[in-house]
């Protein structure tokens, strides 16, 4: 697949970051998504921005891959700005361009929303970057535990969110694969007028949606044979726990809060 | 149409952690009118091979040259179209490409999309169908009320219908009844003698490329390991070991043979009834005949 959209796609590696725990990650982005809406000054955005480049490096992903991954998100994130710049009326005015008036407000408000906008995005790129989908729904399951005292189906969502995380890549290959074989058929996906390519998404999309039932029938049948009744009583396989690290990184994390705080003005 | 790859490399997710080279500096010919098999592990890139030849995929580096299109990675065939009726690609499994309400449609969309007109197709379609091994009777149901076996059927005549002067075989008989894939192989062997085609099969099956082929290719990890006449080829045990393929029965079976009897019988491609006469010969002590 040529496709170098990032988000959601998980690259294997043993740095820590890919070691911690799920939840540990969870929360930690859970409380970071919070306090990056309370930046308000140069040094408290600074503490942020390190502390995802820091994430980002310790990572050892390769930079130029997360930048061009990211790509699609740059574009809003430049909109983002510019938008700014040209609504925002605070401040004093720096120049103009032809009629527009651009206020030095403008110019900070813009940097400001797009920089949380960036960094929310990539810190949660980096979750999903360094943890498998089934960690994800391990994590999430977990969590939810409380939920099940108010007869919240927690189980049977986790699993219904990690056949769906599991097939997604399955669906793409088999997608590729009904699409290079309708093209040699003569389709044309790419080019043409709007109404053809319209009409050429039918030969993909029946024989995609014929197998992915017949890959649900098939599943059903073998967790079926294979005793699968439901969460009672099931355990697991891969239990979580929370390590020294996790412990350290919460430790770190509350430290760049208290950061944040004292540099907010 | 002549084939030709020249120092071809090709990388699924270039510039990605995950990026891979499938096929690497692999370079051959492919005379018009010839029927090579390509032979490799599982794994080795046939298949990423094969879709080069009709601009699916373009080389990273290197050229294909597929009668007068060239491909290389700056310059796709403008007139793609026209090379995608030219050869017919028959992909491991084709039939999860099936989609249309009944047989006789779905055979027809190849057809169609490359405007051949109606009359013409249904002509097609009628002389197609029995040479797959289909009835008549079969083209008014829908495709997927059919067995594997049957829908693998039609997607072979779907890709037939569109008379295509090279055909692309992706291991068209795997998973089919030991009697069916006998058929099957006979059909494109005798339609590729007929209409003097250029025939490309992608097989696991040693004793098809024997029979069938006029040049067998080994891939190994994208390159191109071994190449020329499946007789020279397959008596090679030692070197087709080394990459886990396995040497035809019959090859096998005159190896035994020369070990237990001390006596040679050279092999080149001759009948099983041959075969028999040379052993009666050996048997009775009298090689020379
Ligand atoms: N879409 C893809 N994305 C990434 N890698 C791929 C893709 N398709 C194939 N590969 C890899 O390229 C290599 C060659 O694959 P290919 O399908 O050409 O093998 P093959 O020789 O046809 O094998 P088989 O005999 O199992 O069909 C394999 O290592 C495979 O994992
Ligand atoms: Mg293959």
């Amino acid at each position: 697949m040529s496709n170098s959209f990032i988000i959601g796609q998980y690259v294997p590696g043993s740095s820590i970051v890919h070691r911690l725990d799920p939840r540990t990650k969870m929360t930690i982005i859970f409380f970071f998504v919070i306090i990056v809406f309370l930046a308000n000054s140069v040094g408290s955005y600074g503490v942020l921005i390190v502390f995802a480049l820091l994430s980002m490096f310790i990572t050892r992903i390769p930079i130029h891959y997360i930048v061009k991954g990211l790509t699609p998100v740059w574009f809003l994130i430049i909109f983002t700005f510019i938008l700014h710049l040209f609504v925002t009326r605070e401040g004093t005015v720096l120049f103009e361009i032809y009629t527009f008036k651009v206020y030095s407000g403008g110019v900070i408000q813009g940097f400001a929303i797009a920089m949380r906008f960036f960094l929310l995005i990539l810190v949660t790129s980096l979750l999903t970057l360094t943890t498998t989908p089934i960690e994800i729904t391990d994590a999430i399951e977990d969590m939810l535990e409380p939920l099940k005292k108010i007869k919240f189906p927690v189980h049977e969502l986790a699993l219904m969110m990690s056949i769906s995380l599991r097939f997604i890549p399955t669906l793409m290959q088999e997608t590729e694969k009904i699409s290079k074989a309708q093209a040699s058929r003569g389709v044309d996906f790419k080019t043409g007028p709007i109404k053809e390519r319209a009409k050429a998404i039918v030969p993909l999309l029946v024989p995609l949606f014929v197998s992915a039932f017949k890959r649900a029938e098939d599943l059903a049948m073998a967790m079926e044979a294979r005793g699968y009744h439901g969460g009672e009583g099931r355990t697991k396989l891969r239990a979580l726990k929370i390590e020294k690290r996790d412990i350290f990184v919460y430790i770190l994390f509350a430290i760049v809060i208290a950061l944040l705080l004292y540099t907010r003005n | 149409m002549d084939i030709t790859f020249k120092n071809v490399n090709y990388i699924y997710q270039q510039n990605s952690p995950f990026a891979h080279k499938a096929i690497d500096d692999l370079s051959f010919h492919i005379p018009s009118g010839s029927f090579v098999a390509i032979i490799g592990h599982t794994g080795s890139g046939k298949s990423t091979l094969i879709q080069h030849l009709n601009g699916l995929v373009v080389p990273s580096e290197g050229e294909v040259r597929v009668g007068d299109f060239l491909l290389t990675k700056d310059k796709k065939p403008k007139n793609m179209k026209e090379l995608r009726s030219r050869i017919g690609v028959v992909f491991q499994y084709p039939e999860h490409q099936l989609f249309e309400e009944t047989v006789e449609k779905d055979i027809a969309f190849g057809p169609t999309n490359f405007h051949v007109d109606a009359e013409e197709i249904k002509r097609r379609i009628h002389e197609i169908v029995p040479l797959v091994g289909l009835s008549s009777d079969f083209l008014k149901r829908s495709p997927f009320d059919l067995s594997g076996g049957q829908m693998r059927r039609v997607a072979i005549a779907g890709v037939l219908a569109v008379r295509p002067d090279v055909l692309v075989l992706d291991e068209p008989t795997a998973g089919l009844d030991p009697r069916g894939q006998k058929e099957i192989m006979h059909m494109f062997y005798s339609m590729h003698k007929q209409q003097n085609l250029t025939t490309i099969l992608v097989t696991h099956s040693m004793e098809d490329a024997l029979k069938y082929a006029d040049h067998v290719i080994i891939l190994n990890k994208g390159t191109k390991y071994m190449e020329g006449r499946p007789e020279e080829v397959f008596i090679q045990k030692e070197a087709l070991h080394r990459v886990q393929l396995d040497v035809p029965e019959v090859i096998q079976f005159l190896d035994q043979f020369e070990k237990k009897f001390n006596q040679p019988i050279p092999f080149m491609r001759q009948s099983i009834v041959d075969i028999a006469k040379s052993i009666r010969n050996v048997v009775k002590g009298d090689a020379s005949k």
